[in-house]
């Protein structure tokens, strides 16, 4: 249930490197359809979904020729880089990289309560969003946070986290 | 014809059309529920299969877009439990496989880019299925499916398929069995349509038989009346010639023996004459027998000299009869006759000479037809030159002769079978050519006592009576002759021409003695009627009454009247009128 592989990465670690931000970087936007966001979180049924890196970006322009035409339940997915993210940055998935301006968990804090799925990666720290990419036997992997997640209003799919290496459940919820 | 079975067979004639239409029907019916069978089972297949690729693409979704193929070869390995699954993959949406696995001998296709309706591809079924999500198809499930093998589908709808066979065979066997039966039904009304017409035919025949029958027994009685009339009258002309010649012969002697000779053969003339009459009349059972119980021994010994008197020297008699001969009520003077006219055909049969044998015995419990009862056989037998086959037959017919014509009237034998019907009983002839004939009597046995036979009156001088006598008697001549014999005898005679007439006489004139009336007369009454009157009015006064007719004779025996037979001679009316006269009974 928890093995996670990525059949792309069939090849050494050299290759692995060379390939772990693009999956990353289409990871964070697949991720969309897995995670319901809170009404409020959308001004309209077609308002762009974003998808935000704040401070440090591994993926430059990767992930806009990913995202570049998606959808999502009928909100075109959209790229922002921010240095920093607050409540009212408008962001739904943000991948939070960190910086000098604000680290990744003051980026964490930042959002806290506001309907965003964060995202963290181990190579940039420790600190854990409701996603948090590790590499493992080579491959891209993901724990979940639900508890962060709930705290945000994002709920997300059992089919999301039965991808999981290792999911962290909010008090009385689901196993 | 309306009758059931014609109605039946017109009803059994459909029965074959509807049961081929009942049996098309089901065989129809039997293939649509199989094709419906396959089709529902079909849908239903797809159906199922459908919802497993759905739940699989629902759940391995997350898998296939996240790469994960460990895990979505996880998801699909579920479905291994289900054996009729033999082979499923997941595709990414690129059309690559993700992951997926497949039995021996089956095979996923390499690239799915899209999804497709359900596919039955022989016995197997593939359902592709879009994975959604949020909108968006993010891959495609592939599951083939194993359908049950046809052979196992087709042995249970052969099941059905067995049924409806075998329910066709029925209606075949019953259908058949309609047009056998129809067959045999119109065979049998032919029959009896063949059969109705042959017994119409024949009854035609047997109608048209009978009308050529009635034809033929006019014709012969036509042919025996011109033989009667050719014999009769040659047979009279003689007498009358021997009467007439007789009396001329007389007119001219006065020598009292010539004139009693030619008086004794104008007597034989007469007698002959009248024996003549009497064998026509018994033929025609005209004559009234006179029946007495007999001894046959003792009456045909009687007749020895008579029989050798008719014969000729060279012809032998013998006889034979049984002792103890059962005694029969016939006529004896017909019997006599009879045996004698027998007697004289053996004798023409054996013109050389020969021997009749004259045999009598007793024939018990004799049961032919009208025959029945105990019997005496009386049988002659001569060694002539005997008759053939088709002779035989016709020697009873009247007249039927093979003399030359004088030498007979072909009445003898006529005579025999009337006098043995008339005695109730028969007679039978037994011919063979060049062996000789036999003819046999057979007389009824009688249990009344032997009647003493009365022997002819002889010669003697007739009894002379008195009285006034009323004579009626229509012929002119007849009466001229009764009254001289009257006369003759002393009484005295009144002629009335008729019955009504002697009425009136009878009531006029001064009482009368005795009534001698013919029987048939013209007029309303008759001599019966009129004696019958004479009873009533007058109870004393005797009647006897006379005729020639057997009938009438028999009307007078049984109404107890006195009766003398035509023609009589002087000595019998004398008797006659005599015992009338002292009779008690019209005496008191």
């Amino acid at each position: 249930m928890l093995a996670f592989t990525l059949a792309m990465m069939a090849g050494g670690p050299a290759r692995a490197a060379s390939l772990e931000y693009p999956v990353k970087a289409a990871f964070l936007y697949k991720f969309a359809p897995f995670v319901e966001w809170p009404p409020r979180a959308f001004e309209s049924g077609v308002s762009p979904l974003a998808v935000c890196v704040i401070g440090h970006d591994p993926f430059g322009a990767t992930l806009d020729s990913a995202v570049a035409g998606k959808q999502v339940s009928g909100h075109a997915l959209v790229v922002r880089r921010l240095e920093t993210i607050s409540a009212g940055s408008g962001c739904h998935i943000a991948y939070i990289g960190g910086s000098k301006a604000q680290s990744v968990a003051d980026g964490l804090a930042a959002v806290q309560g506001s309907p965003t799925l964060t995202v963290t990666d181990q190579s940039m720290g420790s600190p854990r969003g409701a996603i948090h990419f590790v590499i493992k036997d080579n491959r891209v992997r993901f724990h979940i946070d639900e508890v962060t997640a709930v705290h945000n209003g994002v709920s997300i799919s059992s089919k999301l986290m039965r991808l999981a290496l290792s999911v962290r459940l909010r008090k009385g919820g689901r196993a | 014809m309306a009758d059931p079975a014609a109605r039946l067979s017109r009803s059994w004639r459909f029965v074959p059309l509807v049961v081929l239409a009942a049996a098309a029907l089901l065989l129809l019916s039997g293939v649509l529920a199989g094709l419906y069978g396959e089709r529902l089972y079909r849908a239903q297949k797809a159906r199922e299969v459908g919802v497993q690729a759905e739940i699989l693409a629902v759940t391995v979704s997350a898998a296939v877009v996240f790469d994960d193929a460990a895990t979505a070869q996880e998801y699909i390995g579920a479905l291994r439990a289900n054996p009729e699954i033999e082979a499923a993959g997941v595709y990414d949406a690129t059309g690559a496989l993700v992951a997926g696995y497949h039995r021996a001998g089956a095979a996923l296709p390499p690239r799915l880019p899209t999804a497709t309706p359900p596919v039955f591809q022989g016995e197997n079924l593939v359902i592709t299925k879009p994975m959604i999500e949020a909108g968006s198809v993010v891959g495609t499930v592939h599951v083939r499916s194993v359908l049950e093998p046809l052979s196992r589908r087709f042995s249970r709808y052969g099941v059905t398929a067995l049924l409806g066979a075998m329910g066709i065979l029925l209606l075949g066997v019953l259908a058949t069995a309609g047009a056998v039966l129809r067959r045999a039904n119109n065979e049998l009304r032919q029959r009896a349509r063949a059969l109705s017409a042959a017994n119409d035919a024949l009854r035609v025949q047997i109608e048209e038989r009978e009308k050529a029958e009635e034809a033929l027994r006019q014709s012969q009685k036509m042919e025996a009346i011109g033989q009667l009339t050719g014999g009769v009258a040659h047979d009279f002309n003689n007498l009358l010639m021997v009467a007439s010649s007789g009396l001329d012969l007389m007119d001219r002697t006065k020598d009292a023996a010539r004139r009693q000779m030619l008086k004794d053969s104008i007597r034989q003339a007469i007698d002959r004459g009248a024996s003549l009459t009497r064998q026509l009349l018994a033929f025609s059972r005209r004559t009234a027998l006179k029946p007495a119980v007999v001894d046959l021994a003792t009456q045909v010994e009687g007749m020895r000299v008579l029989l050798d008197r008719s014969l000729r020297e060279d012809i032998q008699v013998q006889f034979k009869f049984a002792p103890d001969l059962w005694p029969v009520e016939v006529d004896p003077h017909q019997m006599e006759l009879a045996l004698l006219n027998i007697a004289v055909n053996a004798r023409d049969a054996m013109p050389t000479g020969g021997l009749i044998v004259i045999a009598g015995q007793n024939a018990p419990n004799i049961d032919e037809g009208e025959l029945s009862g105990d019997f005496v056989r009386i049988a002659v037998t001569d060694t002539g030159g005997g008759m053939a086959p088709e002779m035989v037959t016709r020697v009873f017919e009247p007249f039927f002769t093979t003399k030359e014509r004088g030498q007979g009237t072909g009445l003898g034998l006529s005579q025999v079978y009337g006098f043995s019907r008339a005695s109730g009983g028969d007679v039978r002839i037994d011919s063979e050519l060049d062996k000789g004939t036999t003819v046999t009597l057979l007389l009824p046995r009688s249990t009344k006592a032997l009647t003493s036979l009365e022997p002819d009156a002889p010669e003697k001088e007739p009894e002379r009576g008195q009285g006034r006598v009323l004579l009626v008697e229509d012929d002119d001549g007849v009466a001229s002759v009764v009254g001289e014999m009257l006369r003759e005898l002393g009484y005295e005679p009144v002629r009335a021409a008729s019955a009504a007439e002697a009425l009136v006489v009878l009531d006029q004139q001064r009482p009368f003695d005795l009534v001698f009336s013919d029987m048939v007369m013209p007029g309303q009454m008759d001599g019966i009627g009129l004696a019958r009157e004479i009873r009533r009015q007058r109870p004393g006064l005797p009647v006897v009454l006379t005729t020639g007719f057997s009938e009438a004779a028999a009307a007078a025996n049984q109404d107890g009247l006195r009766l003398l037979v035509k023609p009589y001679r002087i000595e019998q009316l004398a008797a006659q009128l005599q015992a009338a006269m002292n009779d008690p009974r019209a005496a008191g």
